[in-house]
């Protein structure tokens, strides 16, 4: 785990690049994917972006029934094993921070897995509000 | 772990896997598919409903070839697979075929049957008015949640998906996993106003604290909290709630942060 996924929210305008980049990225089938980022409008100036935080003891991969949800020693992040994942939808309640989706449009649970160490978004942030560095 | 190397053929192509792998998943990372019903990576495989059937054959078998269930057949060294010639698909016609006898109505199982050219069964169709194949991945599923509330009954003709004593089974946590996994939308279930309905049990849900939308049945919240050694407050929350709570906490940090700056500047 060489680099890790930097945010700097004072810098970010909510342009949601971040999740174009993401949802192209995770792309299936020619159609765009589920943002695995989000970034909100909080008024007054002030904006948020959110994403994992790949925890150390990670309530998703605890509750998955099946071990769907491994984690990648290269990059740190917490990787879900789309053919092994039965979308039982426990690890997208389970996770305290609603990082995992499990949507109508997904059968299986969406993550972020930092795009396998190039993730999309730190690339397209055009106010370097992500930044993925050592 | 050093797994072997195994060097195989598949459809005249060399391609390396490892020692343990199926056929059908040195297939897959080979990027040949090969069609399946019942086969799940998170499941053991049983093959129950051959559709994956693959020819091999081999230099040291003096010409003798076979078909085989490539979800079940670990690769060998020097194996030569074929996965689509005429013999494989008068074996997967055949499978469909039977399928569609059994399943008439089924819309998973006439679409796959018209792919392999078979708009109409050359058996007797079936008058069990059954769309359920027999495939078992809602029993195995079951059985990998850890409640083994659901199986197999009689054999043969008889074989049936069942309920211990045909009465709501006690095991059955409400988690609708054997309906979301089910091939062939056989297993139904209903949610209506913060119930679930499924197998005979009326379950009550979980609703989310801050919004009020269900969950979980509450029987299957204890049983996760259980097994996973989480307390059950983890699943009270909906992942929208639990994103817009994150968003609030992480905002109330950067009003702190900034005051700070401010402070210090």
């Amino acid at each position: 785990m060489e680099k890790t996924l930097f945010i700097t929210p004072s810098r970010c305008t909510a342009c949601r690049t971040c999740e174009l980049a993401c949802s192209f990225k995770h792309s299936v089938n020619g159609k765009p994917g589920i943002p695995r980022i989000r970034a909100f409008l909080l008024g007054e100036g002030k904006n948020q972006v959110i994403t994992c935080f790949q925890c150390d003891d990670a309530a998703c991969v605890r509750v998955c029934p099946v071990e769907a949800l491994h984690r990648n020693e290269e990059t740190g992040a917490i990787e879900v094993d789309g053919l092994r994942c039965i979308g039982c939808g426990l690890c997208s309640i389970a996770c305290p921070f609603g990082h995992v989706r499990h949507t109508a449009q997904s059968e299986i649970a969406v993550k972020c897995d930092l795009c396998a160490g190039e993730p999309a978004c730190a690339a397209f942030c055009p106010t370097k509000t992500l930044e993925y560095r050592p | 772990m050093t797994e072997k190397t195994i060097n195989l053929e598949i459809n005249g192509r060399a391609y390396q896997s490892r020692e343990g792998k199926t056929i059908l998943e040195a297939a897959r990372e080979a990027g040949i598919q090969i069609p399946t019903l019942c086969h799940s990576d998170a499941l053991e495989d049983v093959g129950a409903c051959r559709l994956c059937v693959v020819e091999i054959t081999h230099d040291d078998w003096k010409g003798w070839k076979g078909l085989v269930t490539a979800c079940l057949y670990p690769v060998e060294e020097g194996l030569e697979v074929t996965t689509d010639n005429a013999e494989v698909q008068r074996a997967r016609k055949t499978v469909l075929d039977l399928l569609l006898a059994r399943c008439p109505t089924s819309d998973v199982i006439r679409r796959l049957a018209a792919e392999y050219g078979v708009t109409q069964t050359s058996y007797k169709p079936s008058d069990l008015k059954t769309t359920c194949i027999l495939c078992g991945l809602c029993v195995r599923v079951c059985e990998a949640k850890g409640a083994s509330a659901i199986g197999t009954a009689g054999r043969g003709i008889q074989k049936r998906i069942a309920i211990p004593f045909k009465q709501p089974p006690p095991d059955c946590i409400g988690c609708a996993s054997c309906a979301h996994i089910c091939p062939t939308n056989t297993i139904k279930f209903e949610d209506k106003d913060g119930v679930r309905k499924i197998w005979g049990h009326t379950f009550e849900m979980v609703r989310c604290t801050a919004c009020g939308q269900p969950i979980m049945p509450e029987v299957q919240m204890e049983f996760e909290a259980k097994r996973s050694g989480l307390s059950p407050e983890y699943f009270t929350i909906c992942p929208d709630c639990s994103q817009a709570k994150t968003v609030e906490t992480l905002g109330k940090a950067f009003d702190l942060e900034s005051a700070e700056t401010r402070s210090s500047s």
